[in-house]
Formats: C-alpha cells, structure tokens, sequence
C-alpha cells in the first residue's frame, strides 16, 4: 500500500507540457489513501461542472478544468492569482480499478475517489482460537 | 574605568520571542504604518493584514468603478455557512474557516498541498463604502463582494464658473 501511494506522490507534480490555453495552473491537490480507495482532492475554483474533464489513459489520471474569463467591471487595483485552466496528471500503480474512477465537484473542489482493485484492498484477518 | 552592562534580554525589548511578542511586535508595526500612510495601498505585505497568528489568507482581486468596489476571494471548499464578512470603517474584513474532510472520514492525508483551518484577511479599501449596501456571493469556491462607495466620497464634477 505505502509502496503506491510513494509513486503516486512523486510523480504528482508532472503536468503536461501541451496547454491549450495561454495560462494553465497546476491546482493544489492533497491525496489521502483510505485503504479501500485513495482520494484525490483538488482546488480548482472558479471552473464550471461542465468544464471539468477526468480521463484516465495508459495508466495516467489527468484533470483539465475550464475556468471562464474573470468579468470583472472597471478598474483593476491589484490582482493576486490569474485566471486560467487548471491541469495535473497522476501515474497510479496496477492496484487500481479505472472502471471504477469517480468525480464529484463542490464549491470549488474536485474529489476524485480512485477504488483499489478488489484483489488488493486492505482486508483484516480475523484470529480465532484454536 | 567605567564598565558598560551588556544589555540583558529584559532591557533589549525583544525577550520571548514567542509569537505573542511577534503578534504585539506587528499590531505596532500595524498602526504605525496605519497612522504614516493615511489612505494604505490596497494591496501592502501580506503580513499586515493577517489578523491572527498561525491563519493562512486567501488570494484576492481587487477592482473598482465609480461607484462600486469589487473584492474576488479563492476559497475553494468552503461552507458559505462558515465565511464571515464585515465592514468596518475602510477595511473589509473576510475571515472564516476551512475544515478538513478528515475529520469526517477520520483518514490522514499522505499528501497535503491546500491550507485547512481558520482564515483571515482584512483587506484596507480605497475609498469609504457604505456598510448597509454590500453583498456578498459564493459560486464555485470564489467569494464576490460588492462594496458601493460612500456618497461623500464618489467623484463629483465641479463646474468652473466664470463672472
């Protein structure tokens, strides 16, 4: 189990370098391993339900968030974050079903629950007395 | 011969270290600057405008017409429920907290990239608003608040007049 999520973490960071748009940002992404599933959380706010796409291919989850342009009326006095799509892969190991890959998205996060294979979920053993 | 004491902690005004005295040392600093600039920048170092020690601040834009003041804070996955926002005199004060999912499921992050906990951020505004006429919208992780602008401070054309 700690073998996987080790690769998942290093090799969280490698975006892809094709961007459609001119500004692509990485979100902030924190990923918990519950045992039967890993969770994959990401800050993508801003983007529109319908603008979210999660593929998964050749044993890599990609994210690609739509973030439409800032309408922001009159003069700007400063601005701290830009505007633009979001975009992060993830390598997962062999242990995961990706039939079973599943999003939800709420006030500006993404979850994306990855279920482990049946075959390798932790399972406890239970002791009986001889 | 006379004999110069070193200073001791006590007397040098900087003992503890502690984030109390960090906290005094930038209240001081807070209303000194408050007091040197009389209108701030909206935008001065970050750490002025924390309020407490150990919260982390949202990103913010900033923007302004005639008549309205606009403020767009990122706070993805927050509760509306859990966001303050306020007025008081020139500064707009959002603050709120962040809660973990893992205090529901009772799971560790094994990766961990987002700020959890309380948040805050008083943002010094450009002109006076008026603090009955602000709102503020929560759409998909990103706060809008609308500010209108006092009536004594929109800008008014001064015609010029001649004998």
């Amino acid at each position: 189990m700690a073998t996987t999520i080790a690769k998942t973490e290093s090799r969280a960071g490698a975006a892809p370098a094709q961007a459609e748009t001119p500004l692509t940002y990485q979100p902030n992404v924190d990923i918990c391993d519950c045992g039967a599933e890993v969770l994959i959380v990401a800050d993508i706010p801003g983007a529109r339900t319908d603008g979210i796409d999660v593929s998964f291919e050749d044993g890599v989850l990609s994210l690609h968030a739509r973030v439409p342009a800032r309408e922001l009326p009159g003069r700007s006095l400063g601005q701290e974050y830009g505007c633009g799509d979001y975009r992060r892969s993830f390598r997962l190991g062999d242990d995961f079903d990706a039939s079973q890959i599943t999003a939800t998205y709420r006030h500006g996060v993404l979850t994306i629950h990855v279920p482990r294979l049946a075959a390798v979920r932790p399972r406890k053993v239970e002791v009986r007395a001889g | 011969m006379s004999l110069i004491p070193f200073r001791t902690k006590r007397s040098s005004g900087m003992e503890g270290g502690n984030l109390a005295t960090l906290a005094d040392f930038r209240h001081e600093m807070n209303r000194l600057f408050e007091g040197f600039f009389s209108r701030p920048t909206p935008f001065t170092p970050s750490w002025f405008e924390a309020t407490e020690p150990g919260q982390w601040m949202p990103a913010i834009d900033l923007s302004e017409t005639d008549t309205q003041i606009r403020v767009r804070a990122e706070l993805p996955g927050i509760d509306p429920k859990d966001v303050d926002v306020s007025v008081s005199g020139d500064r707009l004060l959002i603050s709120g907290e962040k809660k973990s999912c893992t205090e529901e499921s009772g799971e560790g992050w094994s990766h961990c990239e987002s700020h959890y906990g309380a948040f805050s951020r008083a943002i010094p505004l450009p002109e006076s608003v008026d603090p009955a006429k602000v709102t503020a919208r929560y759409d998909k992780g990103v706060l809008m608040v609308e500010l209108t602008k006092a009536p004594s401070s929109t800008s008014r054309k001064v015609p010029v007049l001649t004998k």
